[in-house]
């Protein structure tokens, strides 16, 4: 048992703290809307961080999982399943997924890998477009409209996220974590020492997988319809990216922070200048990736270190940023 | 169905796709040569290239083509601060920062284009936008028979920058061997902004040529872009003369697999097969015949 800082108190206290929102503010709809949207982002920013900030593999077609997550859901609710129950399958098929592609294309390397994402998920899209016996195809699947109600969904996102935020944490203290970095810094010096990376890789590719899946089931049934090309967009995918990218790469708190600035920027530039936001955050990414690879988490710690007087920098954690990445190994030739 | 004519106009439709598509990866294929670097913003300056074209034609009543030649400097200059500016910040981390910033990059001309232009779909249309010309028997669009000789054209010409000027040279040595280049006096840091921006131009260029076949609006250009992702790994990455032969074999691949299956489909062939041959064949289409020579 490590001793308990403070720091490890901030996650129960914001949750209590969230939790209790709907208990002040229940009728406001508005806010309720926003935590869901959130929340849920939170938990895939939080999963999509362990494979791409942890492992280091960035991939940019998690919408594969989403989508597949959403339809499974869609599916199985349509055949009269309670959607909660349905939660589980959906990771589950998303899971599978993530094996059946992670075995192949996690054995390319670092920039081999994204490029391979991107072809799946807008394949996997094509796909979904034209199974339209099954998909619903360029129409969509409407699904029943008995749905629970608004602070039920904030409450099931908020859980989503405290899950995602637990297993996130786990990874990083765990063997598993230690595993993830050291094979993030150096693959070949990473196996030397033991570390079974093509299983570490895939596990870490199915643990995110699992969680983002569920999470597509969950908004299937908060939005009661489902289509090809909003669930497995690449737009789905890339959120996701730049939520982990902005709020600090390999960072525990980063996605929270990152889903959080997405959706309070996406909110208030929606109304006004609909397109913007995705401007605004690209901006934003180039100047994260020329100043503070650790993006907004690594500002933060940043200013909590100058405010308590130049105390020592923390010991670098398992997951740390895009610069301890150790050695460039510029011209690292072709995908392995 | 299958008649000879049929086989035969399909075959003539993938040249004339293969002349577009090798123009529009020859960028990506230099840039990836010279600095190892996947650039993902090419699909941002393909789609940038498109909205110039459309900027001049409106302005000035320039003719698509020209506007192409018109966008050969000015893309170039582009890319050439995008190194300065940016990749060069960048290029001393890991590989994937440079990869995350030239997405950065995508996102933010492409959210950019949406702001200044809206999302709808732009057209030019031309004098010659709908002529045909019947050649043997087949006709064939003139827009596309002009894109074609275009593109033959100025991949001439980047032939012979490359195997015969001395920047050329130099550019082919860098993506032999950085190291030895750089000991032998190459300004190999100068060499990549010239890759960059010759790489943009190149974007730029093929947006041009594109807005003669197809409209566009601001997310024109991802499709493309792994397209032509999809051809550089066919070609095998290093090699300039394998650009050609892999967007040959996209183009009649995708042309043929049209009488098989449902049309929609279409773009999954280029993802799988960039998925396949990532994996499978990492050295491209060139590894098999060096691997029958050894």
């Amino acid at each position: 048992m490590r001793p308990l800082r403070p720091a490890s108190l901030a996650a129960p206290v914001l949750g209590i703290l969230l939790a209790l929102v709907p208990l002040v503010a229940g009728r406001n709809i508005t806010l309720l809307n926003l935590g869901f949207f959130t929340f849920l982002y939170v938990a895939q920013g939080l999963a999509w961080n362990i494979l791409g900030g942890y492992a280091g593999y960035v991939s940019f077609g998690y919408a594969a999982f989403f989508g597949l997550g959403a339809y499974t859901t869609a599916l199985l609710w349509l055949a009269g399943w309670p959607p909660v129950l349905t939660y589980p399958v959906a990771g589950l098929v998303a899971a599978a997924f993530s094996l059946v592609v992670g075995g192949p294309t996690l054995r390319l390397v670092g920039p081999y890998f994204s490029i391979a994402t991107i072809g799946v998920g807008e394949a996997m899209r094509i796909l979904m477009l034209n199974l339209d016996r099954i998909t619903g195809g360029a129409s969509g699947l409407n699904l029943p409209t008995t749905v629970p109600s608004k602070t039920w969904f904030y409450y099931a996102a908020l859980v989503f996220a405290a899950l995602a935020f637990g297993v996130a944490a786990w990874v990083r203290g765990s063997r598993f974590g230690l595993g993830l970095a050291a094979l993030r810094m150096d693959q070949e010096a990473a196996e030397s020492l033991g570390v079974r990376t093509a299983v570490f890789k895939n596990l870490a590719h199915v643990t995110s997988a699992v969680l983002v899946g569920a999470c597509g089931g969950l908004y299937a049934t908060y939005l009661q319809y489902v289509h090809p090309d909003t669930v497995f967009s690449f737009t789905e995918s890339i959120s996701l990216v730049l939520i982990a990218l902005i709020g600090g790469l390999g960072t525990l708190w980063g996605p929270i922070l990152g889903a959080g600035v997405f959706y309070a920027v996406q909110d208030y530039l929606q109304t006004s200048y609909p397109t913007f936001h995705l401007l605004a955050y690209g901006v934003l990414l180039i100047f994260i990736l020329l100043f503070e690879p650790k993006g907004l988490a690594g500002l933060v710690g940043r200013a909590w270190r100058r405010t308590r007087g130049g105390a020592p920098p923390p010991r670098a954690a398992a997951g740390a940023g895009v610069e301890m990445a150790g050695p460039g190994r510029p011209g690292a030739g072709g995908p392995a | 169905m299958f008649t000879a004519q049929n086989l035969l106009s399909v075959g003539v439709a993938a040249l004339l796709t293969a002349g577009l598509y090798a123009v529009m990866s020859y960028g990506l294929a230099i840039i990836y040569g010279v600095m190892k670097v996947i650039n993902l913003s090419n699909a941002g300056f393909l789609m940038l290239g498109a909205f110039m074209t459309l900027v001049y034609f409106q302005a000035w009543h320039l003719d698509p083509l020209a506007g192409a030649f018109v966008n050969l400097p000015v893309f170039f200059v582009a890319g050439w601060l995008v190194y300065r500016g940016l990749v060069r910040r960048v290029m001393t981390s890991l590989p994937l920062a440079s990869l995350l910033m030239l997405f950065a990059l995508w996102l933010v001309l492409q959210n950019l284009a949406l702001a200044i232009w809206g999302a709808d779909d732009q057209s030019i249309i031309t004098a010659y936008t709908y002529k045909a010309l019947s050649v043997f028997g087949f006709r064939i669009p003139v827009t596309r028979l002009l894109v074609f000789g275009v593109a033959l054209l100025v991949l001439g010409i980047l032939h012979y920058v490359l195997g015969h000027t001395y920047v050329g040279k130099a550019l082919r040595a860098t993506v032999q061997d950085p190291q030895a280049s750089l000991l032998v006096g190459i300004d190999t840091d100068r060499i990549s902004a010239v890759a960059f921006g010759l790489g943009t131009a190149f974007a730029g260029f093929a947006g041009s040529l594109l807005t003669l076949l197809f409209s566009f609006t601001p997310d024109f250009g991802g499709a493309f872009q792994l397209k032509s992702f999809t051809i550089i790994v066919l070609g095998g990455l290093e090699n300039f003369a394998g650009v050609t032969v892999g967007a040959a074999i996209l183009a009649f691949v995708e042309s043929f697999a049209v009488l098989f299956m449902k049309a929609s489909l279409q773009n999954v062939i280029a993802y799988a097969l960039l998925v396949i041959v990532l994996i499978v064949m990492p050295g491209g289409v060139a590894q098999l015949w060096s691997r029958n020579r050894s």
